[in-house]
């Protein structure tokens, strides 16, 4: 009797030689400037202009800092309310082939534009304020949770929906008892990550004027205040922490 | 309740992956009775109350619903019991059963959830299978067995005219499944419900059934219909 081998060309070798064979090509990207310089000592002298951190600035960028945390929390709440919509577009389980098709191409396109450029778009657009970071920032998180919210949909087995709509009920109901049970937990997941990853993008958005605390940012690095531009990094560090020890508690809630 | 639906079958051909499972069969279900299918497994019973579901369709030969052929006008008259049961897994025990009114009411009335009404009647059939405890317990995390119970709730909470049940009882002991057949039984003699019903036990088949429709692997032409006589 012949005993069946495991196929030696699996999907996975293929993509580890494939990979490998990439980031060889990929390694002129390592050249420097080619001036003979001491890295380390010019590491050493920038970073030690960031101590220690100057916190009096603290009343100033306070208030820099909770628009940062509002323009995220706004961003992602317009972003999950749209991209819901956009993913069930893009579920290959629910919608039609040429609705997913356009829907998976739209938030294609949004993605790969960066969050930086979206917010200078929304500068042009509606000026140097919150508002634009608030737009820019929808914008680009459209792209990735009507993605994650689509993959959370298809995950569903849609087999139950079937079922129900196998009694009368109609697509809306299917959805909502059928594949909505089984997404919410991810959505919710998603979205909560959004916002951490939005808090940080909110941060950096102000240096295209687009409001928050990346105003501060910028302004300190034009003037070279190195240790209050470190007061702000801390500040915004303390945020980001918050949010991810809130998040990742939250989202083992949701996992039981 | 009126009349409930009449299913007729006429010259039904089925088949899967090539193999013929059904072949020239023409039956009348007898209405406001418990029809049992008993057969061998792989004899075709679940593709056969598929196609009686309006979910498969016949290779030859028809299905009518009240001399109809399209079920997709009946399917809120149904009560179907599935083999895989298709709950849905993060919802509670009384969530899946009130799916089974959703055929019943349009969306807009479910989109913020069910009336006080449907959720008392809800609890109440959690309570006639013994599952009052589970109602707001989440359907992942229930047994097999508790969930096949929830699974047959969910088919009779909207007093369906005609259930098609596939091995309800597969999962339940012997006491479970008698009190499961029973209740069936119920919906027939007190709402004149037509019952389909797929079971492996022959015994409880002859228990319970008014009808008995036997199937044979590859021997279409030795299936026996036999009704019992009262």
């Amino acid at each position: 009797m012949s005993r069946d081998h495991p196929p030696r060309l699996t999907a996975f070798r293929v993509t580890l030689v494939v990979f490998a064979l990439a980031a060889i090509f990929s390694l002129p990207a390592l050249r420097g400037s080619g001036r003979s310089l001491d890295h380390g000592a010019n590491l050493a002298r920038f970073l030690d202009r960031f101590w220690p951190p100057d916190f009096s600035v603290l009343p100033q960028i306070f208030p820099a800092l909770l628009e940062t945390f509002q323009m995220a929390v706004l961003a992602t709440t317009f972003s999950a309310a749209v991209s819901l919509v956009i993913a069930v577009a893009a579920a290959e389980n629910i919608s039609p082939r040429p609705i997913v098709l356009t829907a998976r191409f739209a938030l294609n396109v949004i993605r790969s534009i960066p969050s930086l450029i979206w917010a200078l778009l929304a500068v042009a657009a509606f000026g140097a304020n919150s508002l634009a970071g608030v737009i820019g920032l929808s914008i680009y998180s459209v792209g990735y949770l009507g993605k994650f919210f689509s993959d959370a949909f298809e995950s569903a087995e849609t087999g139950v929906a079937e079922a129900l709509r196998a009694t009368g009920a109609d697509a809306i109901q299917g959805f909502q008892y059928g594949i909505w049970p089984h997404a919410r937990p991810l959505v919710w997941s998603q979205t909560l990550w959004m916002l951490e990853y939005n808090v940080r993008s909110a941060a950096i958005v102000g240096y295209v004027g687009a409001g928050g605390i990346g105003t501060w940012l910028h302004t300190y690095q034009e003037y070279y205040q190195w240790d209050k531009f470190a007061a702000v990094l801390v500040c915004i560090l303390a945020v980001v922490l918050v949010l991810d020890f809130a998040g990742s508690r939250i989202r083992r809630q949701f996992a039981q | 309740m009126a009349e409930p639906l009449q299913i007729e079958v006429r010259s039904l051909m089925l088949s899967r992956g090539g193999r013929v499972l059904v072949e020239d069969l023409t039956l009348q279900i007898p209405r406001g009775q418990l029809l049992v299918i008993v057969g061998p497994s792989g004899v075709g019973k679940t593709s056969l109350l598929a196609c009686l579901a309006g979910l498969l369709a016949a290779e030859r030969g028809s299905v009518t619903y009240d001399g109809r052929h399209d079920a997709s006008a009946f399917r809120s008259r149904l009560g179907l019991v599935f083999q895989h049961l298709m709950l849905t897994p993060n919802a509670s025990a009384r969530t899946n059963v009130l799916c089974g009114r959703l055929g019943q009411l349009p969306w807009w009335r479910t989109l913020a959830g069910f009336s006080q009404a449907d959720k008392a009647r809800a609890a109440e059939m959690l309570a006639e299978f013994e599952l009052a405890d589970y109602a707001k317990i989440l359907v992942r995390r229930l047994s097999g067995g508790e969930r096949q119970r929830v699974a047959i709730a969910r088919a009779l909470i909207a007093m369906p005219e005609v259930v098609l049940a596939d091995e309800p009882v597969s999962h339940l002991d012997t006491r479970l499944a008698r009190a499961v057949l029973a209740r069936l039984q119920r919906e027939t003699r007190e709402r004149g419900c037509t019952v389909i019903c797929v079971l492996h036990h022959e015994d409880l088949a002859a228990e319970f059934a008014d009808a008995v429709l036997t199937l044979k692997k590859d021997e279409p032409a030795a299936w026996t219909f036999a009704e019992k006589s009262s």
